[in-house]
């Protein structure tokens, strides 16, 4: 047995030398397990198609430090178990940076990550108190946490209001899981703190059926109501909201809206209608323009030109040019072969770093992994998405006591 | 041939009421032992720790659910919901500092007192009656854990599991965790095939043919359908803990959803109702083969050069899945379990029987 392994062990260097594989640079790998067939296709397909378009993009400029980088994707169906199956694959073939896009797999691969000392990146999803970096070493939720765009959504009500919320009434409407209960907390903070009315108006999953809560926010009368859902729900929530008259700028959605839920509420009938985003909307941005130019002119994109035109496109674009960004950082400061711990040491060391104008620029450090988490509120003017604010990062006191007293349960 | 009938008879009850009546089986049920005693020096570590491991967990859960829904007749959609039970109670309790030897009883325990508020609803109903009933103590349970951050942890749900250790050792390694699996499935199994040969195993079944002339036999259907619903909630319990404790590390209410509950009953069919070599093959199926499926064709389309989309990439082994799922049960209803007795009685005499066609 000992002869075999020698035998083979002198075989592979023989053709290793022969072939070159033991010169060839090993590429720069990101794994990205995600969810393509259940429960996250809203998104999924288009941040996936950034990521590979961006890859593309990348290794035609030369890579990372003259090394081509790689993105593999493969898809979990929203399943811990696959998830995890997908980590313990990728990182075995030597990926130590991960992104999964689902909060379920995320929580199931979190404490590997930890305990193996891989690089989890987790913006918006997962558990929130990870931008705690001295709990959470590895894990990155680069991007907004829900307690700080909920925090921020707030601070923006309040500008509307010219700094005085003691009269306003603010209602919250949300799926009634943990995605959606998240900002209860900071919301209720904050509304001892600026004296505004909060009123909770939980919404059952799928969210098919609004109806009940619907005609007890007209009833209610909030000022404006912040709204907690995804996909399909945004359409159920604005049909009932037409059907009892409210107004559709009242309306301020958390990051999940797009252009496709746009479109099946109808562009004229989402006049008004607002979100929170850490990412500029539409295809005016200097990056878009040059994938467009590189790539899909010349037919060379990773997928239809459609799925490109959705903010959750400039979303991916944004998540992965932190990642490339970092990568490139790290080859920069320690040189090839990039491991998990210059990554790390490359992941701190951005600062207000925007990718050219795509997003809000973010500030990591070893404390806070999560960048600063400034969002910004923008309208949608039935052509395309006017900012109302400027990048905006609000009550971070507030949410960093949140976050600290949701980290320190962890390890417990 | 293969199985050496020759010379075995059974002249006594004793005898005729053995777990393996012939040789050869009890032969093929050690040699398989020992594989799975060998595996973590023989399997890839990946292999070990993201299929077998979890392979091993789900099949001693989905026996616990071919107990009550294959032996004693009773749907159970919510059977998901009394493995949480059995996983948050143990996790609470390892986290209290109570040794994980007893949190896992307690764990069990737990799950066996509020699985058996499932029996309530099955004394009334029977059939699709009593699976709605038990998908609604599933959507109960659901509300519970996402409502109740002093059970489910607070942030995003998630509870994190102290370090395994029994019998005062600590478990940390991806061998260790195997052989705690392994263990407990052992157990699970080894309880099952005795089920099936003592009083309690044939009353379930009397109940499960027709519970009033079972109760005509004397047999009380009131008492072995609560027993029915304890033992395997027990079973839940255990298993649902030490998914959290050996695989997930971490408690979270979607490990836990309606649809693990839908998946595992699915387990149970596919492998084949009241089978428990069944419930191994059943648990592959639906469990590993959507990931061994998703592997291959990625291969298969890198080998072959093809640009495909990485969303319908996705999508194949879905449908891959689906069918295999629909074949297995056009070729044999009666499940997996079934179509290895097929192969079994094929094989029972070959090729004698052939001769005399």
């Amino acid at each position: 047995m000992k002869k075999l392994t020698k035998a083979l062990a002198v075989l592979s260097m023989f053709g290793g030398a022969m072939f070159g594989t033991q010169t060839l640079a090993e590429p720069f790998k990101i794994g990205i397990c995600y969810d393509l067939s259940k429960a996250y296709t809203f998104a999924t397909p288009q941040v996936s198609q950034a990521a590979m378009d961006l890859a593309k993009l990348i290794n035609m400029k030369g890579g990372i430090g003259g090394e081509p980088v790689e993105v593999i994707v493969r898809d979990h169906g929203n399943e811990p178990q696959r998830g995890i199956e997908c980590y313990s694959k990728l990182s075995r073939e030597g990926v130590f940076v991960f992104d999964t896009l689902s909060t379920p797999v995320s929580l199931a691969i979190l404490p590997r990550a930890m305990e193996d000392e891989r690089i989890l990146m987790q913006s918006l999803v997962g558990r929130g108190d990870a931008v705690d970096g001295t709990v959470f070493e590895w894990v990155y939720p680069v991007g907004p946490t829900y307690w700080g765009q909920a925090a921020n959504d707030v601070a923006y009500i309040k500008q509307l209001h010219d700094g005085d919320l003691s009269d306003v009434k603010v209602g919250f409407v949300y799926f009634d899981y943990p995605f959606g209960q998240e900002p209860i907390e900071i919301l209720e903070t904050l509304s001892e703190k600026e004296g505004f009315e909060l009123e909770l108006y939980p919404v059952p999953l799928p969210g098919s059926d609004q109806a009940g809560v619907w005609s007890k926010v007209r009833r209610d009368k909030p000022d404006h109501v912040i709204v907690w859902m995804l996909g399909g729900a945004h359409v159920v929530a604005s049909k009932e909201m037409q059907r009892n008259r409210i107004p559709m700028d009242k309306y301020i959605s958390v990051n999940w809206l797009n252009e496709v839920d746009i479109a099946n509420i109808g562009k004229e009938a989402a006049k008004g209608i607002k979100r929170g985003t850490n990412v500029v909307g539409g295809q005016d941005i200097a990056l878009y323009q040059e994938i467009m130019a590189e790539l899909y002119d010349k037919g060379e994109g990773s997928g239809p030109i459609e799925k490109t035109q959705d903010v959750f496109y400039n979303t991916g674009l944004a998540m992965y040019s932190i990642m490339f960004e970092a990568a490139r950082r790290a080859a920069e400061q320690e040189g090839l072969p990039i491991t998990a711990e210059s990554y790390k040491a490359g992941l701190e060391s951005l600062e207000g770093y925007d990718a050219n104008g795509l997003m809000a620029p973010i500030t990591v450090t070893a404390e806070d992994h999560g960048g600063g988490g400034k969002t910004r509120i923008e309208m949608w003017d039935g052509e395309t998405w006017v900012p109302q604010t400027d990048w905006i990062s609000e009550y971070t006191d507030v949410v960093w006591d949140v976050v600290k007293e949701s980290s320190s349960k962890y390890e417990q | 041939m293969f199985y050496g009938l020759s010379g075995v008879h059974h002249a006594n009850y004793v005898s005729d009421s053995r777990i393996f009546k012939v040789p050869a089986d009890r032969n093929l049920a050690a040699f398989i032992f020992l594989i799975g005693i060998a595996a973590p020096f023989i399997i890839p570590s990946l292999y070990l720790n993201s299929y077998m491991l979890p392979w091993l967990i789900w099949t001693a859960a989905a026996l616990g659910l071919n107990l009550v829904t294959g032996w004693a007749g009773q749907l159970h959609l919510g059977y998901a919901a009394v493995m949480a039970v059995g996983a948050y109670s143990a996790i609470h309790a390892a986290r209290f500092g109570v040794p994980w030897e007893f949190a896992l009883i307690i764990g069990g325990l737990t799950s066996s007192v509020i699985g058996s508020l499932f029996a309530f609803a099955a004394l009334r109903v029977k059939g699709l009656y009593l699976a709605l009933t038990t998908l609604a103590m599933q959507f109960v349970m659901d509300w519970v854990l996402t409502h109740s951050p002093a059970i489910s942890g607070g942030s995003h749900a998630s509870l994190q599991s102290p370090t395994l250790a029994l019998l005062g050792q600590e478990i940390t390694t991806d061998t260790g965790f195997y052989y705690v699996a392994f263990g407990w499935c052992v157990l699970v199994t080894i309880f099952m095939l005795n089920l099936k040969r003592t009083g309690l195993g044939r009353a379930l079944v009397a109940v499960r043919e027709k519970d009033f002339a079972a109760a005509i036999l004397g047999v009380n259907s009131f008492y072995y359908k609560i027993l029915a619903f304890a033992t395997s909630s027990f079973i839940a319990g255990v298993s649902g803990a030490l998914l959290v404790a050996t695989f997930f590390f971490l408690a979270a209410p979607e490990q836990f959803s309606v649809n693990v509950s839908i998946q595992v009953l699915a387990m149970v069919i596919v492998g084949g109702l009241g089978s428990i070599i069944g419930s191994y093959f059943g648990v592959a199926l639906i469990l590993l083969v959507p990931g061994i499926v998703n592997g291959l064709v990625v291969t298969l389309s890198d080998g072959l050069g093809m640009q495909i989309n990485v969303e319908t990439l996705a999508h194949i082994p879905n449908a891959v899945y689906g069918a295999l799922i629909v074949i297995v049960l056009l070729i044999e209803p009666l499940g997996l379990g079934k179509l290895y007795g097929n192969i079994r009685d094929y094989l029972m005499v070959w090729p004698f029987d052939q001769f005399k066609k």
